[in-house]
């Protein structure tokens, strides 16, 4: 997080981390799209060879929270494959939130695990703890054949700490929920750790409001059930 | 680690002039200029002017001849600099009936500048302003309305349209600056990221290394230590155990006389395997030198033929030379390679059946390159020769897979052959280590039931 007190401005920077081909870049893409103009920017890529990532995805939101501070929110992707990690580590330095998005197919729980390891070496190589970092979980791909269950993850999910959605990014389900989802337990823990309420008068519920009308959460395709 | 990194990808675009390139801006400007006319100027943030291309109008130019008009004019103009709109374009009017589009430049939610479009004369104003015409008593108004007329004439919704599309330029321009900024300051990092690593990888290694090193060292000199601290008090026990045989004490009986010699027998066996041991550690340590110098194998071979001679004779052995004639001048260690083919020798006899024979042979043999080092094969092919000297008995025999390993230190393929036929272990391995030093390698081919031939060459001294 970054404070600019001068410019009454808040930078938040949430990653969205998970193995090659998870749908990362994808779920940026789907945000772009859904989100109203004027609050998202260009969504930059850098460096992309053959549809992966190479560097990162760069998607910003700006809100204006009430008493007139700019939140801008920051949205990364990092490349997935194996051999990118010190980019990915490099990423992920500074970040308030991460959002894991894994792979349904049953094919890919491994590299899911192996991904989520590599996460949590990279976030204690940053000196983050990784306990603490809000993280959301996100199944994508509800809609390919031989994925994971509905009963499997959802049996899973009341047994881990993090908040688990499904989603199918390249038809815009489901990542508007986890962004939202994402941006509310980042928000908690940056209120609790700088107590922004008192300081600039901004309460997070009034925030994520604002975060879901520019969303057009309303319109939106809803999660999978 | 690096701090500057978190800042890295946050980093944002808040100078306009540390992301676009002042000629880039400037030649965007004047094809706006040239295509409608219309004079562009930019401004950063802080006031700085980064793109001016105009041409002073007949108005401006005749208003600034008077001298209450040059006042206005020079008022109206740092107006417009001080315009810093946020929310949108804004216009601002000049006395001469003239207009100013200031236009906010924003990137990301952040203001980084403004662009200025004009003076021109929108072309709704049809009349020649008041404020023009009382500006100064000395005016002509025929000559200001004529000047005006030269005025370039845009429409309001014109003139918005060629901001907004100015706007979007400018937008592509940044963006792209940024994404190449944030890609150029990825690669940086990547590549500092990744040295960071590949030195902290070196420091583990090189601190391992070390410490094998260190280790390596102290064993060797322990060796070195134990075998010279044994030595001493061992020569006197065979000194005494001498004197003792030959009666010097007194008359021994014949079982005394037994002992004495069994003590003797075996000190000598202790000293020879603590001067192997000490050979060793000398080897190890890279410490033995090896002192070159040509020697003729056909000499070697027969001398140490003639010192086995009687040890052979005593399991009636017999020794056979086979040496081919005209071989070359090997450059070798004399008293090392004697002491090679010595204990080669000495094998082949001990293991020996009685009655048998052990043969000695040397012939020249040309070097086949290393299978890891074929690198210009074509050239050095059949350049280099050495010599093979072989030792071979009709012994027991060297099982394949023990004949490898027979070169290790203290290996001995049957456990009992020490008790046997003698040797400490460590001849092979010494043996091993001083072809080696002379370049040179050793190997055995063997039939268990059969005997063994061991083979060792020493290569051919280069010319140089």
């Amino acid at each position: 997080m970054q404070l600019d007190f001068k410019a009454r401005e808040l930078t938040i920077k949430l990653v969205y981390y998970g193995p090659a081909l998870s749908g990362k870049t994808t779920n940026l893409q789907a945000i772009h799209q859904l989100v109203s103009p004027g609050v998202a920017g260009r969504l930059m890529t850098l460096e992309t060879k053959d549809d992966r990532t190479l560097f990162f995805d760069l998607l910003p939101l700006t809100l204006t929270a009430g008493s007139g501070l700019q939140v801008r929110v920051k949205l990364f992707t990092v490349p997935g494959q194996v051999i990118h990690k010190s980019t990915r580590r490099l990423v992920l330095q500074g970040a308030d939130g991460v959002a894991f998005i894994a792979d349904s197919q049953r094919s890919e729980t491994k590299a899911n695990a192996q991904s989520f390891t590599d996460l949590r070496k990279n976030l204690k190589d940053n000196g983050l703890d990784a306990a603490a970092m809000p993280l959301v979980i996100q199944f994508n791909k509800r809609d390919l054949p031989d994925i994971r269950s509905d009963e499997e993850i959802d049996a899973l999910a009341t047994r881990g700490k993090e908040p688990v959605y499904k989603a199918i990014a390249i038809r815009g389900v489901g990542v508007l929920e986890t962004l939202v989802g994402l941006m509310r337990i980042t928000w908690a823990r940056l209120e609790a750790s700088h107590q922004l309420a008192d300081k600039f008068g901004v309460e997070g519920e009034p925030l994520l409001a604002e975060l879901r009308r520019h969303l057009g959460m309303e319109g939106a395709p809803g999660a999978v059930r | 680690m690096s701090g500057g990194l978190a800042d890295l990808t946050l980093a944002d675009v808040t100078r306009l002039e540390d992301i676009v390139d002042k000629g880039a801006l400037t030649e965007v400007c004047r094809s706006f200029f040239d295509l409608f006319s219309l004079p562009i100027r930019v401004f950063s943030n802080d006031g700085a002017l980064l793109a001016d291309v105009h041409e002073t109008r007949e108005i401006c130019r005749y208003v600034n001849t008077l001298s209450e008009g040059r006042r206005a004019c020079s008022t109206r103009v740092t107006e417009v600099k001080a315009l810093a709109p946020r929310g949108g374009a804004v216009e601002h009017p000049c006395f001469t009936g003239a207009v100013y589009r200031v236009v906010p430049i924003a990137y990301q939610g952040r203001m980084l500048g403004r662009f200025v479009v004009g003076p021109y004369f929108p072309a709704e104003t049809r009349e020649v302003p008041r404020s023009l015409l009382v500006l100064d008593p000395a005016l002509d108004r025929e000559a200001a309305r004529s000047a005006l007329a030269e005025m370039p004439r845009v429409r309001e919704e014109t003139a918005e349209r060629i901001a907004d599309h100015l706007t979007r330029i400018l937008d592509l321009i940044i963006f792209s600056g940024h994404r190449a900024f944030l890609t150029s300051e990825m690669h940086v990092a990547s590549v500092r990221e990744s040295f960071r690593e590949l030195t902290e990888k070196n420091e583990q290694l090189q601190e391992a290394f070390d410490k094998l090193q260190e280790l390596d060292r102290l064993k060797s000199n322990f060796l070195a230590t134990v075998s010279h601290e044994l030595r001493t008090p061992l020569t006197s026990i065979i000194g005494y155990s001498d004197m003792l045989a030959t009666g010097i004490a007194g008359e021994l009986n014949e079982e005394q006389a037994e002992f004495v010699e069994t003590i003797r027998g075996k000190g000598d066996h202790l000293l020879a395997l603590i001067s192997s041991l000490l050979d060793l550690g000398k080897l190890e340590q890279g410490k033995l030198r090896v002192k070159r110098e040509p020697m003729n194998v056909e000499l070697l071979v027969a001398e140490v033929a003639k010192t086995l001679a009687p040890l052979a004779q005593k399991r009636d052995v017999s020794i056979r030379v086979e040496v081919d004639g005209g071989l070359p001048d090997i450059s070798a260690d004399a008293v090392r390679i004697r002491q090679v083919l010595y204990n080669l020798t000495e094998n082949a006899v001990k293991f020996s059946p009685d009655g048998d024979a052990v043969t000695l042979g040397a012939r020249l043999v040309e070097l086949e390159a290393d299978d890891d080092d074929d690198m210009g094969f074509v050239l050095m092919a059949g350049t280099r020769s050495a010599v093979e000297l072989s030792v071979s008995d009709r012994g027991p025999g060297i099982p394949t897979d023990e004949q490898e390993r027979v070169f290790d230190a203290f290996y001995q393929v049957d456990g009992s052959s020490t008790r046997e036929h003698g040797g400490t272990g460590l001849g092979l391995s010494i043996v091993k280590r001083l072809v080696e030093a002379h370049g040179g390698s050793v190997w055995v081919e063997s039939v268990v039931g059969e005997g063994a031939t061991f083979r060792f060459t020493i290569p051919e001294a280069d010319d140089a």
